[in-house]
């Protein structure tokens, strides 16, 4: 145990010392400050706000179409500055008003011959595909109501004519599904990356320790158990380290610097609750111990740094396998797939997470895939460190899968 | 007391590459463990260490079965290597640590062998800066670090420049002197022949020659005859049909099958008042006895 604290200590001590490791973070840490600050950068450069709000429009009536109605449009929150004029103004007229700043859009409402042309002018169309929603509505609006209000009729037969729906939805499964699935699925792809890239380094840092032979006087001071295991503890704790900085970073970013309720329409916080932190910490923790430990193994199998990628090509295929197993029935959360994909030990620390979230994951469904994982991760472990024990000090060329069967077969080690 | 391999065999496969091997360290001092490359010196040193189970006999440590668990040996690997990216210091305390020291007891050893062997000024340096023959010093200090009863030093000196070498064998003398057993593995004949009293030859998995260097030295007769006179004496060797397998101006080294002409020489040399400045029969050099024993 003390052995296992002592490769631990130095896994950790070793990789956070590293200016390759402290620089890549701080680049992937400043991204992130700069990723939630891209609002503002944006107003730094265009001087106003992304949002239409306090958009300086004019619209122009110069037939009084709108029988002086359009007063009415300042009263409605649709994020512009309205102005109405009955001035006949032409475009040449708008396009001075708009390159001298004192407007920054215009509408321009015309009768030609019995149709009504809106004209809808900003100084440049690039991105805007359609005239604004809201303002084609808007207008639709108000004009049919001055037209309605000319019928004579009485206010209930008026009330009577505008619809009145409620619009509701409703599924045939039991299993309500919560939250935003998207922003979801981009929680399960980071965990996807950060269990990824956690265990590919027990592989590397186990093949730089065969490349450069300090694995003789190694494996002399303490057992190759020690070793796989200490090594896999320190890698994993550096990982939650930088994932905790990753997202403490963003939540730091977005209290700071995004104005509240940016974010709502993506991610629904209620749902991220300590329960989520808790279950996904245990995802990462047992789902980076499956692919580590077998990456402690494919490390273990090659001589030369050419061979990592060639030797670890296997776990790589499983580890994708499996986040794609998870990826694609997350489509399809209430799914039997998506069920078997959050029990199956390879691909469910990618898909538990995102059930608990979505609010799908029944408690037995979770303690069953936990069970399933701690078992893989024994069986993993046992395989591993016995293929481990031999494959290190073989310094010929990469052992063969039925090298490692063989070894894995060898009762006398 | 000491090291007793008794009978050791190990295959990998179907491949023998150690049989049946046994021999003894009863006492503190340096032991020779010989062979060619593949002869199973290294097979045979891990299973010593316990980082390798052997497939049959038994190896003991003061008449306890050596296994990894109960053994705190030093070993100084062939293949060389330390962590290329940490500091010195910081890896001499991991295996300090790995090894049972305390931080503060580890230290304090740290300092004493980095100085001992000239290395301090690079304790908070980092391993890949050092030269090979100071990362091999580094190495050597992981190996006693924790005042190992028992060390393997497999090829100590090699790699090392004239001055190194002399550092390192007077550190070998001095952990001799402090009582260690220590089982060295080399090439450098000459290092055997200064450092051990006992000795085992390898070849192919089986054990050769063993036994106490000297004695084994003894065993055999002169072959060669060296001498330095201050006439040039061709003519009297040609007299007796030896052969000259190599002379310097005067200085003779002459093949001999039977001491008694080498003598005969030597009165003919006398009786002709030619002036003899070195006479010495040559017993084969261990480096020999290894040729002749593992050769093909």
């Amino acid at each position: 145990m003390r052995d296992l604290f002592i490769v631990a200590k130095f896994t950790i001590k070793d990789m956070v010392k590293r200016k390759s490791f402290i620089i890549s973070n701080l680049i992937i840490l400043l991204f992130i400050v700069i990723g939630f600050n891209i609002p503002n950068i944006i107003k730094l450069f265009t001087n106003e706000d992304s949002s239409t709000a306090g958009t300086n429009m004019l619209i122009v009536d110069s037939e009084n179409i709108f029988e002086n109605t359009l007063t009415n449009l300042n009263e409605i929150d649709l994020g512009y500055n309205f102005t109405i004029t009955n001035e006949n103004l032409s475009f040449e007229d708008i396009k001075t008003k708009v390159e001298n700043a004192e407007i920054d859009e215009a509408i321009i409402i015309s009768n030609k011959d019995n149709q009504i042309n809106i004209e809808y002018i900003v100084k440049n169309l690039t991105m805007i595909e359609a005239v604004p929603e809201s303002i084609v509505n808007t207008l639709s609006s108000l004009y049919t109501n001055l037209q309605i209000s000319k019928l004579g009729l009485t206010p209930e037969q008026i009330q009577s004519m505008s619809p009145n729906f409620t619009f509701e939805m409703k599924q045939t499964e039991n299993q309500e599904v919560q939250g935003n699935p998207i922003a979801i699925m981009l929680i399960s792809i980071v965990l996807f990356y950060a269990i990824y890239f956690c265990a590919y380094q027990v592989s590397s840092s186990i093949t730089t320790e065969k490349t450069s032979k300090i694995i003789e006087t190694l494996v002399t001071s303490t057992t190759p158990k020690t070793i796989v295991l200490g090594k896999t503890i320190g890698i994993g704790i550096v990982g939650i380290i930088q994932i905790v900085a990753i997202i403490a970073t963003a939540l730091i970013s977005n209290a700071l610097f995004l104005e509240e309720g940016i974010l709502d329409g993506i991610i629904d916080f209620d749902n991220v609750t300590p329960f989520l932190g808790f279950i996904t910490l245990i995802y990462f923790i047992l789902g980076y111990a499956v692919y580590a430990l077998l990456y402690a193994l494919t490390g273990s199998t090659v001589s030369k740094p050419e061979d990592v990628q060639s030797a670890n090509g296997p776990v790589a295929i499983i580890v994708i396998i499996g986040f794609y197993l998870s990826y694609f029935t997350m489509m399809n959360p209430t799914s039997e797939l998506n069920q078997v994909a959050a029990i199956l030990p390879i691909s469910s620390p990618f898909c538990m997470p995102f059930r608990v979230m979505m609010g799908i994951a029944t408690t037995s469904e979770i303690l069953i895939s936990i069970a399933v994982l701690a078992i893989t991760i024994f069986i993993v472990a046992k395989i591993s460190i016995k293929i481990y024990s031999q494959a290190i000090l073989n310094y010929g060329s990469k052992i063969s899968l039925k090298d490692a069967l063989q070894m894995y077969k060898n009762k006398n080690v | 007391m000491g090291l007793k391999v008794e009978n050791v065999s190990k295959h990998f496969g179907s491949k023998l590459a150690v049989d049946n091997i046994s021999f003894e360290i009863n006492e503190p001092g340096v032991f020779g463990l010989l062979g060619t490359n593949g002869a199973g010196k290294s097979t045979t040193i891990r299973m010593i260490l316990g980082i390798l189970k052997k497939d049959s006999g038994n190896i003991t440590w003061n008449g306890k079965t050596v296994e990894r668990k109960n053994i705190n040996f030093g070993y100084l690997p062939e293949e060389r290597g330390i962590y290329p990216k940490t500091k010195i210091y910081e890896q001499l305390l991991f295996f300090a640590e790995l090894k049972g020291m305390k931080k503060e007891e580890a230290t304090k050893e740290i300092d004493y062998w980095m100085g001992r062997l000239k290395v301090e000024e690079y304790k908070n340096m980092l391993a890949e800066k050092l030269s090979k023959g100071n990362q091999q010093k580094i190495q050597f200090i992981i190996s006693i670090l924790h005042n190992p009863e028992l060390i393997v030093l497999d090829e100590p000196f090699s790699g090392l420049d004239p001055v190194n070498t002399e550092m390192l064998r007077e550190v070998i003398l001095e952990l001799v002197e402090k009582g260690k057993y220590i089982v060295m593995s080399s090439h450098q004949m000459t290092s055997i022949e200064e450092f051990c009293k006992d000795i085992v030859i390898i070849n192919k998995g089986k054990t050769v020659l063993k036994g106490n260097l000297q004695e084994i030295k003894n065993s055999y007769k002169a072959n060669r005859l060296e001498i330095d006179t201050e006439k040039d004496i061709s003519k009297e060797i040609e007299k007796l049909n030896m052969q000259i397998l190599k002379q310097v101006d005067r200085n003779y080294e002459i093949a001999i099958d039977d001491e008694e002409k080498a003598y005969t020489l030597m009165k003919n040399l006398v009786n002709n008042n030619i002036k003899i400045n070195k006479f010495e029969l040559k017993r084969p050099s261990l480096n020999d006895i290894f040729i002749e024993k593992v050769g093909e």
